[in-house]
């Protein structure tokens, strides 16, 4: 059995959802079909379910929404000796219900028109003569085909989509971070804090993160790259962090996940084809979150393909738009990210406890992560190289 | 045979067979799909919801074996 449809979107996480949103706000009249391999939009999470406020806000209003676990407003770094620097800004940012927030996203889309199957998984694709593609789907219905003019490829870490279109998706070692997460309850920590710590002995190129859903119940977990690893793999590092820090924390939930620490592809986009979110490698570099890059990515995506369904011209050079867009967007940036990223590598465990206490010598009200940089460079010169390559 | 195409990128190149492959092992993979970008002959791949590692195109390179969050892949002898 084979369908046609305008638009196919694969994966129904933030990029995809979005995107069909989008595609079918901009053209009410154009087909737009959703697709989600999993039974249920949203499960599993793997995610610290972390976001800042102004990216969310230009998607959803979060104020009092079911899909919100808890608003954050402190960021408390924590050194590899356990000292705590309390930043003085209130910085705001959500924890998500994730299953709950991407039900929210597919529905909104779904509200508008377009069609969303779940159980259904993208097994290859191949581009016939007129230009379309052909995607094989495995799901309920058996084996079938959907042709579309254009795909959208927002399917996650695994990023098959890409790699069916000619696209090179893969990614160095270095640049993955090998993520382990348990929702910990009966645990004691600020519940309007998130707490995030690096240290090579617990998180070795990553760091290790407390995300609060609510009074004595967090996200805690850690992403580390695994060429620095000393032979444990992210679960067990984590098992023995939390040995030592929560012992009498109940493990209620555990996920594990890949998360891309790299630059954008160099190519986000092919002939009938464009890739969003994490299968087009948009997560911020630094700091490791993908769902606002994956939202903004989806909208962009969507508007598009959209308007290259419409001119009747859905060639590669028609859709590099969405790339440039993109890259002006955040891309350019996050190449910025990435190179500071590759500075603060050489920082050993030493480094970070004394930058602790440079940063806790500062009154706690004058504590801003603007002073806190100014006297480290004056305390501990090896950041003015790492300073250089950021700004430079 | 797996039916997942690869662009026949690295079928074309001649190589010895090596002496160790990856294997998952099913009970402990998460499927979170980590692996599939890290393997550079792109011989990994998910099925049915079930990770699969083509045995005729990995070239045995670790990449894949410590990154595993969970401990799921290892080699075995080819």
């Amino acid at each position: 059995m084979t369908y046609d449809t305008d638009l196919l979107v694969i994966g129904a996480g933030p990029a995809g959802s979005v995107a069909a949103w989008e595609a079918k706000r901009t053209a009410p009249d154009l087909d737009v079909v959703l697709l989600e391999r999993d039974a249920v939009v949203g499960q599993p999470v793997r995610c610290a379910e972390g976001v800042g406020d102004a990216g969310l806000r230009e998607f959803a209003d979060p104020d009092g929404a079911p899909w919100v676990a808890r608003k954050i407003t402190q960021i408390v770094f924590v050194a590899p000796d356990d000292t705590e620097v309390r930043v003085a800004e209130r910085a705001v940012a959500w924890i998500l219900d994730r299953t709950r927030f991407d039900a929210f996203l597919a529905e909104r889309a779904v509200a508008l028109g377009a069609e969303l199957r779940v159980s259904t998984e993208a097994a290859g694709m191949t581009c016939e003569p007129d230009g379309r593609w052909r995607v094989r789907l495995r799901g309920v219905m058996g084996e079938h085909y959907c042709r579309a003019r254009v795909v959208i490829g927002a399917d996650g870490v695994e990023a098959m989509v890409g790699r069916w279109a000619g696209l090179d998706t893969r990614v160095p070692a270095r640049d993955m971070e090998s993520c382990a997460q348990y929702v910990l309850a009966g645990i004691d920590f600020d519940p309007d804090s998130i707490y995030l710590q690096f240290s090579d002995r617990i998180a070795p190129g990553g760091y290790a993160w407390i995300f609060p859903k609510g009074p004595g119940v967090a996200n805690v977990g850690l992403g580390l790259v695994a060429l620095k690893a000393d032979g444990r793999n992210a679960r067990q590092y984590l098992d023995d962090w939390i040995a030592r820090r929560y012992p009498r924390g109940a493990k209620t939930g555990c996920t594990v996940g890949g998360v891309i620490v790299h630059t954008t592809l160099r190519q986000t986009y092919t002939d009938g084809v464009l890739v969003a979110g994490d299968a087009a490698h948009m997560i911020n570099p630094l700091s490791g979150g993908g769902i606002v890059n994956a939202m903004k990515a989806g909208r962009l995506a969507g508007r598009v393909a959209t308007a290259a369904i419409r001119a009747g011209d859905t060639s590669a050079s028609r859709l590099s738009a969405y790339h440039a867009g993109w890259m002006a967007l955040l891309g350019d940036d996050h190449l910025k990210y990435y190179r500071l990223k590759r500075a603060l590598e050489g920082l050993d465990d030493a480094f970070f406890n004394s930058l602790a206490r440079t940063a806790n010598a500062i009154l706690p009200e004058q504590r801003t992560l603007g002073r806190i940089f100014a006297h480290a460079l004056v305390r501990h010169p090896q950041l003015i190289p790492v300073a250089a390559r950021f700004f430079l | 045979m797996l039916d997942a195409p690869d662009n026949g990128r690295y079928r074309w190149r001649m190589r010895p067979a090596p002496p160790e492959i990856a294997v998952v092992d099913l009970q402990l993979c998460d499927r979170c799909g980590l692996c599939l970008p890290l393997c550079p002959p792109e011989a990994i791949h998910l099925r049915l919801a079930d990770l699969v590692v083509d045995r005729s195109v990995c070239t045995g390179c670790r990449k894949c074996i410590a990154p595993c969050p969970v401990g799921a892949l290892t080699m075995v002898p080819a």
